[in-house]
């Protein structure tokens, strides 16, 4: 018998799935619901196009339930920490076991929109189920929920074992690997795969999609009801075993002090150097970069995607990415280095109290991320491009290089005053010490931003180099050292005017009247519409627009995976220049539409 | 030209609004210079967001605010030279030790790197911090949070001293080590500002008093007036028309 305050396992249960309904109903304002909305809309897309596969393309069944299974696995490491609405921190202090509030804190991971979402795309299991029989739909029905469960199961597992030993630089950075890594199988996978054989080894490939959880209903219902029976049994069996482990974790963590993603430290630090102004405030900005987990993580992350990329593409021999290596890395690190001021919280406070300190800290800033980001991206530049013997890269990277990183240097320091999305301050976060606390889908389109906005920067140079390579090395230095002081002379000044505003925005939160509209306030279709805009349209513009134009222009042989250079050469101007033009319809349309509702809306009040 | 005989803080009819709720609401202080002022009200009175527009950490609706007769919203630079400050709950650079804070404030101030570093070593030595020379300020307790917050205050010897709850969470030995410093502080001619809900304190160090409730002065001036012939805790609860709940309800609260 349960001590008698506690309640039964059904009760704690209910409780949990109306707590954590109660806390979504609760955030669901603003942008909040408006990114809940369209991530739902989003995902349901998806779930039908999984059930469309279980009816038109059946034999991929496996692999498409293998990709949900990827997000649940990936999504938290993504967002850093899989944003636990419920943290088990709360029930610490209930008279009850760990097993009991951990299977508690499960039904209440299954309140909320994704379980919901993926349960559908499950469906597509029964519809599978149906070729074989009655029996078939059954096993697939039982086989859709068990596999939701496990695959919520697993999610949850990662998040608790990061959360618990991701405590190291080590541990951080390996983190980091594992997702720079993740993030570039999704975009080339394909590379490798191709590589291997494709199509004649469907019998591996097959196999292996089953081996995985995401495959267990599949081989379920294909097996006679016996052998059926028992992989179900096992699947549960296995759910029992994550729950253990679950619980198990979760009691370690609560009692495990937080410590804010603190690495250990032996020895007294090395004092700071004598200097000031922007020199001082890089120092300081260099020991958070070297002490903060988030930031190697988010580092390792750049760099692991920046080196795995090029060497995918090399499986099918094509070199061309290998010498851009150093140049990825750029714009990756300036996509996580986006948030600076976001990242520190309410710490602001002090540079805007110290007289003058807004420019010191902006210059410190940048020249810490480029003492951070240069090195690495100057060996990789110089390595890939000595490595794939490309001679005709050297003007490329030597020219885009300076441009990149001096854009970099300039971009992040604006966007961190411009776009900065508030968190929850460095010293009250909790038990995940990858999680920063701030809005993910923020956070995310603002990495976005900085993947438009820094390749932006060495446009002119680039423009140089198809004229005359060697100018246009010196156009890189220079566009770089302008981009990098005049972007920074911006930052520093919109600092000096709008400081207390961004102090404010992270202390209390976004100002509670509207004074111009959100994304929230877009009709559903247009909601929707600029987000995958956002979403989906660099995919036209880059890879496949300006990449192919870049390669035609300079007479290069690879085909990559650009589709213009696959079809007849009458054809290939007009591809390009059609993908060019959707992505940048896309984007104008992405952009265009919320303003002119702001703009309406502004007239209008 | 700003001079003593101009009073350390003015504020004039600060107003503040967080969407429909009116925080604070036509806040008229003098401060005199020299004195050592208590600002004292209930939870939610609106006194952290008075202290933060006064600084210049919020902007307010309308009103202004004054230091030694410098405006705090026109001359911004000038006015956050004659302060120190110690807000309440706010982040600091968290992954740097109590040491290498204030080294590196010290220096960005513009302060000489030989008065920094006997400055940082006095101040950690007298706060008791020089024990966790390793510790990063993330990894700080609450109350040597408050310590490292004081020490940020003081180390460029303002003229001024604005702090926010500087009592709350700090041990007794510390809090008397505080008091003296502050009490020091104010002998030699500093004036200082505390905002408490800790009655004693405010009665054993301040000369000046003010006392907010819902957004607005209900009474300010020297601590003999403001008091009467009471306790100050007895004239607080008068003023604010308080009334000491505690007595009914909980039969159940039996172990």
């Amino acid at each position: 018998m349960a001590h008698p305050l506690t309640p039964g396992p059904a009760a704690s249960a209910q409780h949990m799935i109306r707590m954590r309904l109660a806390l979504m109903r609760n955030s669901l304002r603003g942008d909040n619901a408006s990114n809940l909305y369209t991530g739902v809309s989003l995902g349901l897309v998806l779930a039908f196009a999984t059930i469309a596969v279980a009816v038109l393309w059946p034999a991929h069944l496996p692999v498409t339930l293998a990709v949900w299974l990827s997000g649940w696995i990936f999504g938290p490491i993504f967002i850093g920490g899989g944003g636990e609405a419920l943290r088990p921190e709360y029930f610490s202090m209930l008279p009850a076991t760990p097993g009991r509030i951990a299977a508690a804190l499960l039904a209440g991971a299954f309140a909320g929109p994704a379980p919901v979402v993926t349960l559908v795309a499950l469906m597509s299991l029964p519809v599978y189920g149906w070729r074989f029989g009655p029996a078939g739909v059954l096993i697939g029905l039982a086989a859709a929920v068990i596999t939701l469960i496990t695959m919520v199961m697993i999610s949850r597992v990662i998040v608790a074992l990061i959360g618990l030993f991701v405590r190291s630089r080590v541990t951080a950075a390996a983190v980091g690997v594992v997702t720079g890594t993740a993030v570039a199988l999704c975009s080339n996978g394909w590379a490798p795969v191709a590589a291997l054989g494709g199509a004649d080894t469907a019998a591996w490939s097959q196999l292996f999609v089953r081996v995985l959880p995401s495959g267990w209903g599949v081989a379920a219902i294909e097996a006679p009801w016996l052998l059926a029976l028992a992989i179900l049994a096992a699947n549960a069996a296995v759910i029992a075993l994550l729950l253990a482990a679950w619980s198990g974790l979760l009691a370690r963590r609560v009692v495990s002090a937080a410590r804010g993603g603190v690495p250990p430290r032996r020895g007294t630090p090395r004092p700071l150097p004598v200097a000031a102004g922007a020199r001082i405030a890089a120092a300081k900005e260099l020991r958070t970069w070297w002490r903060d987990l988030v930031r190697i993580q988010l580092l390792a992350t750049a760099l692991s995607y920046a080196v795995v990329t090029p060497l995918l593409l090399v499986t099918v021999d094509a070199w061309v990415m290998v010498p851009f290596a150093g140049l990825i890395a750029i714009v990756m690190g300036a996509a996580n280095s986006a948030n600076l001021y976001g990242s520190d919280g309410t710490a602001l406070w002090l540079t805007l109290m110290t007289p003058g300190a807004e420019r010191a800290d902006v210059r410190g800033r940048q020249l810490a991320w480029l003492v951070i980001v240069g090195p690495a991206a100057l060996v990789l530049s110089l390595a890939g491009t000595l490595i794939s013997g490309l001679s005709w890269a050297w003007p490329w990277v030597l020219g885009l290089l300076p441009a990149l990183l001096g854009g970099g240097a300039g971009v992040i320091v604006l966007l961190a005053v411009t776009s900065l999305v508030p968190g929850t301050d460095p010293h009250k976060r909790g038990g995940n010490p990858l999680s920063t606390g701030a809005d993910e889908t923020a956070e995310t389109s603002l990495a976005w931003l900085v993947f438009l906005a820094v390749p932006a920067t060495a446009l002119p140079a680039a423009g140089v180099i198809l004229l005359n390579p060697w100018a246009g090395v010196v156009t890189g230095v220079l566009t770089g050292v302008l981009s990098a002081w005049g972007l920074g002379k911006i930052a520093y000044r919109r600092l000096e005017s709008h400081g207390i505003e961004l102090l404010n925005l992270m202390k209390y939160g976004p100002p509670p009247e509207p004074a111009r509209p959100t994304t929230a306030d877009l009709p559903t279709h247009h909601r929707i519409g600029v987000t995958i805009s956002y979403l989906i349209a660099w995919l036209p513009l880059f890879p496949q627009g300006l990449a192919p134009l870049v390669m035609k222009i300079l007479g290069v042989e690879e085909r990559v995976w650009f589709l213009a250079l696959y079809l007849p050469p009458i054809w290939q101007w007009p591809t390009i220049i059609f993908m060019i033009a959707i992505g940048l319809l896309m984007y104008g349309y992405a952009v265009l539409i919320p303003m002119r509702l702001s703009s309406s809306a502004s007239t209008n009040r | 030209m700003p001079t003593h005989r101009e009073p350390a803080l003015r504020t004039t009819g600060l107003r503040k609004a967080f969407g429909d709720h009116l925080a604070v609401d036509d806040i008229h202080l003098t401060v005199p210079a020299g004195s050592f002022y208590g600002l004292v009200g209930p939870n939610g009175a609106g006194k952290t967001t008075t202290l933060a527009m006064a600084v210049g950490l919020l902007r307010p609706d309308s009103g202004s605010a004054e230091i030694f007769g410098v405006d705090v919203w026109r001359d911004t630079v000038q006015a956050k030279g004659l302060i120190g400050v110690l807000p309440d709950g706010n982040a600091m650079p968290e992954r740097l030790t109590g040491r290498e804070v204030l080294t590196y404030l010290g220096l960005l101030r513009g302060l000489p790197p030989a008065v920094v570093a006997e400055r940082t070593d006095e101040l950690l030595q007298v706060l008791e911090l020089d024990v966790a020379e390793r510790t990063l300020v993330i990894e700080y307790s609450t109350g040597m949070r408050k310590k490292i917050g004081l020490a940020v205050a003081l180390l460029h010897a303002p003229r001024l001293l604005v702090l926010d709850e500087p009592f709350e969470a700090v041990d007794p030995v510390s809090a008397a080590t505080i008091r003296t410093i502050l009490r020091r502080f104010a002998g030699n001619g500093g004036s200082v500002i505390i905002s408490s809900h800790v009655m004693s304190f405010v009665e054993q160090l301040c000369d000046h008093v003010g006392v907010i409730s819902d957004g607005r002065v209900v009474a300010a001036g020297p601590l003999a007036d403001v008091r009467g012939a009471g306790t100050l805790e007895e004239a607080f609860v008068d003023l604010v028309g308080a009334r000491t709940g505690g007595t009914e309800g909980l039969a159940w609260l039996t172990p």
